[in-house]
């Protein structure tokens, strides 16, 4: 009874979404909405929801002071250390050019090694791990051992076992060896067998293709959508069948690689506005629609903003009302990146659009990848009909590009279905709850201990900052030594006084887990002081167990 | 730990002067320079002064003037691979806030070291020079100049 009841409900949350219409925002001229809340008609399902702020605390002056000098400090060993090589008292093992070559044009320029060789050589083996099993809540990895400083490794032979993994994008937990959920993968292998040797438009269109488009298409609420094999590629080379010469994109601080890389490919004139920044970003509409182009000043052909859902390594989320809102009274169009938010967040898994309430009819490109939330490999573009056909025709990855595995696609189909719930269990709506609950639990609890973390309170991308480089290897190791995998970032892949650690919370992540992860982060915050939050701290709430109060010792 | 892979930035040298906290870290580190200075015992105070502009100076000129391109590898396919530092900064973009704060703070150690230095005439023919050998690559006029290809290739 109680399952007939979740399946009328999400089924017909399903229909009440693509049958109503929505409320009418009421949003002040400047784009803004008067009111926090955005409400849905019809299904009582929804509540009216609050948009937490994303949290982006600084932390004191005195630990930037700390970190320029710490940086200072190891370039000047850089130089030395430089020096030493030289004059052949330390010895040089990376490769070099030949003697007998002095004197052509060098191949590369020695400069541009100088932090790989001298900076990240030294704490190298905090990053590219290699694991020796399944990345799921916990997995293996195989030990290795440096005799030269992390010039070279060897591995021992043995696996350090059972580590947490706060570093997989598992946020579903659908990297798993479910024997009913690989049972139908095993079978579609068997059928269709494990490759396409043809493109979409060739030969390799399969009816299971068809099937997963059509799902897709329904999970997210549009009329059509399309899969590809390869999620980079899903912008890489979608981006130039859509823009063009004489098009503007307007791209987010933060964008991916691959929004930046199809941006450049498209030939369209690129700029850039403040990360979720509405101010930055209606400053640039302005400016386009009254200058036009450059030097003719004619109208732009097209304007497209690209923004992502959740951002990978701030945690942030996008201000979607206020984007569709800009989008509207500028006539633009908007391309939505959900590859880390659809699955992740929404009361039903389906992204940002359902998080904020939004029709996902008003965004004119939706894109999405499966190797997230889904445990599998690949992306979708989802929108209008003429859209979705257009893309057929002219996309890179539809012309040249292999179509997906089946096998892979029997994963996605299988997890698409478990997370809507027609597969008659309510499995995947356990697990979308379980992540928000994780969520929650794991980022309040974190605030509490005093760390500064970045992001939206709902986005299961947790950065913790750690600014100084020393503090960013030790961290890994100390973190490796308690059984716990963690992704460090530092500069030159972000700012120079933000490096920090990457938490992706799963919905597989027992209490236990994370209560042991939260531990031993209380303890190793103290011990490397990377407690630099300076907001008061709050009584705890009634939310979490007695039990828990052990953790204050 | 490549390039990019938490920002959009292509060349994080032209960001890095504009991060907050850098111009106090900056002169802490003249402060510092000057008073490891101060601590030596043979030293007298114009020495001291002159000695704190000329290494400062010094250290100017050759991680804003002399070192090219980025220590590490960029997207663009090395395109800033023959600029300096300075004409890496604010994506080459003149009069911005670090470069004015960078064209300003020599000027002023050099008005503290000619006064500490009462003017003396030897004491002011070195600090002169000094200052001038950092603060001429700093003009506009000269943004990827090589005179006489000095610091071409």
């Amino acid at each position: 009874m109680i399952r007939t009841e979740e399946l009328h409900s999400c089924n017909g949350t399903l229909k009440s979404r693509s049958g109503q219409k929505q409320t009418e925002n009421y949003t002040l001229k400047n784009g803004y909405h008067k009111n926090e809340k955005v409400q849905k008609n019809g299904n009582g399902f929804h509540q009216p929801r609050v948009r937490g702020e994303d949290s982006f605390e600084e932390a004191p002056m005195y630990v930037a002071v700390l970190t320029y000098m710490g940086y200072g400090i190891v370039i000047l060993f850089g130089y030395f250390r430089d020096f030493l090589r030289a004059v052949g008292l330390e010895k040089c093992h990376q490769a070099q050019e030949r003697e007998e070559q002095k004197d052509f044009v060098p191949l590369y320029q020695d400069f541009e090694n100088f932090y790989k060789r001298n900076l990240y050589m030294r704490v190298r083996d905090n990053w590219n791990r290699p694991i020796c099993s399944l990345p799921g809540p916990v997995f293996d990895l195989m030990e290795r051992v440096s005799d030269d400083y992390n010039w070279t490794f060897r591995l021992t032979g043995r696996t350090i076992e059972n580590v947490i993994n706060m570093g997989s994008y598992n946020y579903l937990g659908f990297a798993e060896n479910n024997v009913d959920f690989l049972k139908t993968v095993a079978e579609k292998t068997r059928q269709y067998g494990v490759g396409v040797c043809s493109t979409r438009q060739e030969l390799g269109n399969f009816s299971i293709h068809e099937e997963l488009e059509h799902l897709v298409a329904d999970f997210l609420g549009v009329e059509s959508a399309m899969a590809f094999g390869m999620g980079f590629a899903t912008n890489s080379m979608n981006i130039p069948a859509l823009v063009g010469k004489g098009c503007l994109i307007l791209s987010d601080e933060l964008n991916h690689t691959s929004l930046i890389l199809g941006a450049r490919l498209s030939g369209a004139t690129i700029r850039v506005f403040k990360h979720n920044n509405m101010q930055s970003l209606e400053k640039l509409l302005k400016e386009a629609i009254c200058s036009g182009q450059p030097r003719t000043h004619r109208s732009w052909k097209k304007i497209l903003i690209m923004v992502e859902g959740i951002y990978s390594m701030e945690g942030s989320l996008v201000r979607l009302p206020e984007i569709i809102a800009l989008k509207k009274k500028y006539k633009a169009y908007l391309y939505l990146d959900e590859a880390h938010s659809i699955g992740a967040v929404g009361p039903t898994g389906r992204g940002v659009t359902e998080h904020f309430g939004v029709d996902p009819k008003e965004i004119d490109v939706l894109m999405g990848t499966f190797t997230k939330s889904f445990g599998a490999t690949g992306g979708y573009i989802a929108g209008k009909k003429e859209l979705v056909d257009y893309l057929r025709c002219h996309s890179h990855s539809a012309v040249y590009a292999t179509a997906m595995s089946p096998p892979v696609v029997e994963q996605i189909i299988r997890a698409i279905k478990c997370i809507m719930g027609v597969d008659g269990t309510t499995e995947g709506q356990r697990r979308v709850r379980q992540l928000a609950e994780n969520t929650h639990y794991f980022r309040s609890r974190l605030k509490e201990m005093g760390f500064i973390i970045y992001g939206n309170k709902d986005s299961p991308v947790i950065p913790l900052l750690l600014y100084q480089p020393g503090k960013v290897g030790a961290f890994s190791r100390a973190m490796l030594k308690r059984k716990i995998g963690v992704v460090v970032v530092g500069f030159p892949a972000t700012t120079i006084t933000e490096a920090r650690a990457r938490f992706c919370v799963s919905a597989a992540h027992t209490r236990d887990m994370l209560n042991k992860v939260l531990q031993s982060l209380d303890e190793l915050g103290d011990y490397i002081r990377v407690k630099f939050s300076r907001h008061r701290r709050p009584y705890r709430p009634e939310l979490y167990n007695v039990t828990n109060f052990g953790l204050d010792s | 730990m490549n390039v990019g892979v938490a920002h959009s930035e292509v060349n994080p040298n032209t960001r890095v002067m504009n991060s907050r906290g850098i111009w106090l870290t900056y002169a802490l580190g003249v402060g510092m320079l000057h008073i490891v200075l101060l601590s030596i015992p043979f030293f007298s105070v114009p020495v001291v002064w002159t000695l704190t502009n000329v290494i400062h100076n010094f250290g100017m000129y050759v991680f804003m003037h002399a070192v090219k391109g980025t220590p590490f590898e960029t997207p663009d396919q090395g395109k800033a691979r023959l600029l300096t530092h300075w004409e890496q900064l604010d994506y080459g973009v003149q009069f911005t806030s670090s470069r004015k704060f960078f064209t300003i703070s020599p000027i002023i150690l050099y008005f503290l070291a000619s006064f500490y230095t009462k003017y003396d005439t030897a004491h002011f023919v070195i600090n002169t020079a000094s200052l001038l050998s950092v603060l001429i690559p700093k003009l506009p006029q000269l943004h990827g100049v090589r005179i006489f290809g000095i610091n071409k290739y």
